[in-house]
């Protein structure tokens, strides 16, 4: 019996090694999922250079300019060596997301608490939320570090050749994928995803229903997107022209000062005066138009990221409070 | 029961019970009993009678409904860097080699965790270090479990039916381990099984769980003395005064176990029971009143239901 207190020295670690090899334990259960993102973002950024680098010159050259300020973009085929696969790997970029949902309902937590290695690791010397602590804060730092890489050379590729890009700013890959909010979509994935397989229990289940979570709450906030931020709303007694690159949420005719679609103002024809006479009868007295003007990205953008934060932060601390009240 | 000094418990319950669900049937149910220090514990019982269910709370993988249980002198969240414990289905993360699960073992366990008493656990089975957790046979699996809850030099081991999977050579090795280990530290150990015979020469001690509940606990050398098998003329026997755990009349001859609360007339044949003719006597009697160590009166209060129950015991026997 005295041996059980006697002959034991028990080293308290400090803080640093006992986080550090939960850390490394993760980072080892995880290694195929970490070099398939690694093999992503270094297979798309490498990509998107060669694009921007290779291609789009090439095809610059291909159409002769001669020399000229002017090139004829008019050319068929031009910028879709270019612009093409931009527009995918933007899709790729600003939907990877998903995937993110996908691995950790299924692989980061689903897997661990459907089979019982959850349970193993909760009876080694790590508490389940200091468990659930480093399962959440490796792959974080992880993804939110790739996701940038992703959203940077994306951006410089896009910013490279304006003119062979046919994505318009407003255009819903484009717009997440031109910033932080695909950061924050992939971060809010990571915590839906854990939420969801500690509720569920099972690692199929919580892929399925992780990966929906998502696709849901980015299809509402696609939606909600336009009023995110307060439109520019212009009426005149001609024709409003929205800026170049404007979002054009509704433009239409003013009868009687008031908006309304609908109205056939456009076949209204002939000579000034005629179409005057027209409009007149029609009670057509101006136009109107409201836009997002492309220097609306940013707050748009802006808001939409401290949405999906906000909701990334609730399910983390869901996730915590499931794992403290009810250990499986 | 003996005067040995009260020694500290490795476990302790108090009325502990668990259900699954809010509406759920019982898994465990008021259950007390105290297992000292230093013990083998058999944790024996038909399946689904809660033993696994009983490990687990003591882990602190799941909280009870009702009651308290101590560990280590400690709450099961408190005692978890000191506590080794091996699920039934030995769960490992298939994608790591063996010697991957032992450096994770080192990694979740800084400042407890000993590396050549895993390394030896899994060095005897022959294991490559570098096989797939994947790739094991269910008794290797077994032996890689063992290892990582070994390694981690626990002065509680919980083991959940570990012999299941092992043939009789693993087995023989692997209990050999285990009391090496017990012997040299002091390591408490409870294991589980619903194989009796498999337990009977490794523990000293035994809790008998059936039906969620707990029928006997004790020192087994104890639990044996304190039973009778009798036999005697079916017209002459009068159990009075004695609590029949189970009887049966063979034509003239009533042969019966009992408890005996006094001494038995010297016409009748008693011997003591083999371990596993009790436990089959208490399974088979569910009725039968439970034996389990009266509470000491210096800690009276705590688990206060732990005393020894004798009340319907002549019902038991009609």
């Amino acid at each position: 019996m005295t041996a059980l207190t006697g002959g034991r020295t028990v080293t308290a670690p400090s803080a640093a090694p006992r986080a550090w090899g939960t850390a490394r334990t993760v980072l080892r259960l995880h290694r195929t999922a970490l070099l398939l993102w690694a093999a992503a973002v270094a297979g798309l950024s490498g990509w998107l250079v060669w694009l921007t680098l290779v291609t789009a010159p090439a095809e610059r050259a291909a159409v002769d300019c001669g020399g000229e300020d002017f090139c004829d973009s008019t050319v068929p085929g031009f910028g879709f060596g270019f612009g093409t696969p931009v527009g995918w790997i933007g899709t790729l970029v600003a939907y990877a997301f998903l995937g993110v949902a996908a691995f950790a309902g299924g692989a980061l937590i689903g897997r661990e608490v459907e089979s019982g290695t959850a349970r193993l690791a909760w009876t080694q010397s790590v508490t389940p939320t200091r468990w659930l602590a480093a399962k959440l804060a490796v792959p974080a730092l992880v993804i939110a570090g790739g996701a940038t890489v992703l959203v940077l050379v994306f951006r410089w590729s896009w910013d490279a050749h304006p003119d062979l890009v046919f994505q318009e700013w407003s255009e819903a890959a484009a717009f997440l994928a031109r910033g932080p909010a695909t950061v924050a979509y992939a971060l809010c994935a990571l915590a839906v995803g854990t939420l969801t397989a500690l509720l569920l229990r099972r690692a199929l289940p919580a892929l399925g229903v992780s990966v929906a979570a998502m696709a849901l709450l980015n299809l509402a906030l696609t939606r909600l997107r336009p009023s995110l931020w307060p439109e520019v709303h212009r009426t005149s007694a001609t024709q409003v022209v929205p800026p170049e690159h404007a979002w054009v949420l509704a433009e239409g005719a003013l009868v009687h000062g008031r908006p309304r679609t609908g109205v056939p103002y456009w076949n209204c024809g002939g000579v000034p005066a005629a179409v005057r006479r027209c409009l007149d009868d029609l009670g057509v007295t101006g136009s109107y138009a409201s836009y997002h003007p492309q220097s609306h990205y940013w707050p748009l953008h802006l808001v939409e990221t401290a949405i999906v934060l906000t909701v990334a932060a609730l399910a983390t601390a869901a996730a915590f409070t499931v794992v403290r009240h009810r250990r499986h | 029961m003996t005067s040995r000094p009260t020694p500290p418990y490795a476990l302790r319950a108090g009325a502990l019970g668990k259900r699954f669900g809010r509406r759920g049937a019982w898994a465990l149910r008021d259950c007390s009993f105290r297992l000292p220090a230093g013990r083998v514990c058999a944790v024996v019982g038909p399946n689904g009678a809660g033993k696994s269910t009983l490990l687990a709370l003591a882990a602190g993988l799941t909280a009870p409904s009702e009651g308290a249980i101590t560990v280590l002198g400690t709450d099961p969240a408190s005692a978890r860097a000191r506590v080794g414990y091996v699920a039934q289905d030995k769960p490992l993360y298939p994608q790591l080699t063996v010697a991957e699960t032992l450096r994770l073992g080192a990694d979740l366990n800084p400042g407890h965790w000993e590396p050549s008493v895993a390394e030896a656990v899994v060095r005897a089975g022959e294991l490559d270090p570098r096989a797939r957790v994947r790739s094991l046979s269910g008794g290797q699996r077994t032996r890689v479990a063992l290892a990582l809850a070994l390694g981690k030099r626990p002065d509680l081991l919980l083991l959940d039916e570990p012999m299941a999977d092992l043939d009789p050579l693993a087995r023989h090795e692997l209990m050999g381990t285990l009391m090496a280990q017990a012997a040299q530290y002091g390591t408490t150990i409870a294991m589980s099984s619903h194989v009796v015979a498999e337990l009977e020469d490794s523990c000293d001690h035994l809790l008998l769980v059936g039906g969620g509940r707990v029928r006997l606990a004790g020192e087994i050398d104890e639990l044996i003395e304190a039973h009778a098998r009798v036999s005697a003329p079916a017209e002459s026997a009068d159990l009075t005064g004695h609590t029949v755990v189970e009887s049966r009349t063979t034509g003239r001859q009533l042969t019966a176990l009992v408890r005996p609360g006094g001494p038995l007339p010297a016409e009748w044949r008693a011997t003591p029971p083999a371990l596993e003719e009790l436990v089959l006597a208490y399974l088979r009697n569910p009725q039968a009143a439970p034996l389990t160590p009266a509470e000491p009166a210096d800690e009276a209060g705590t688990a206060a239901d732990a005393t020894d129950r004798t009340g319907n015991a002549t019902e038991a026997a009609a």
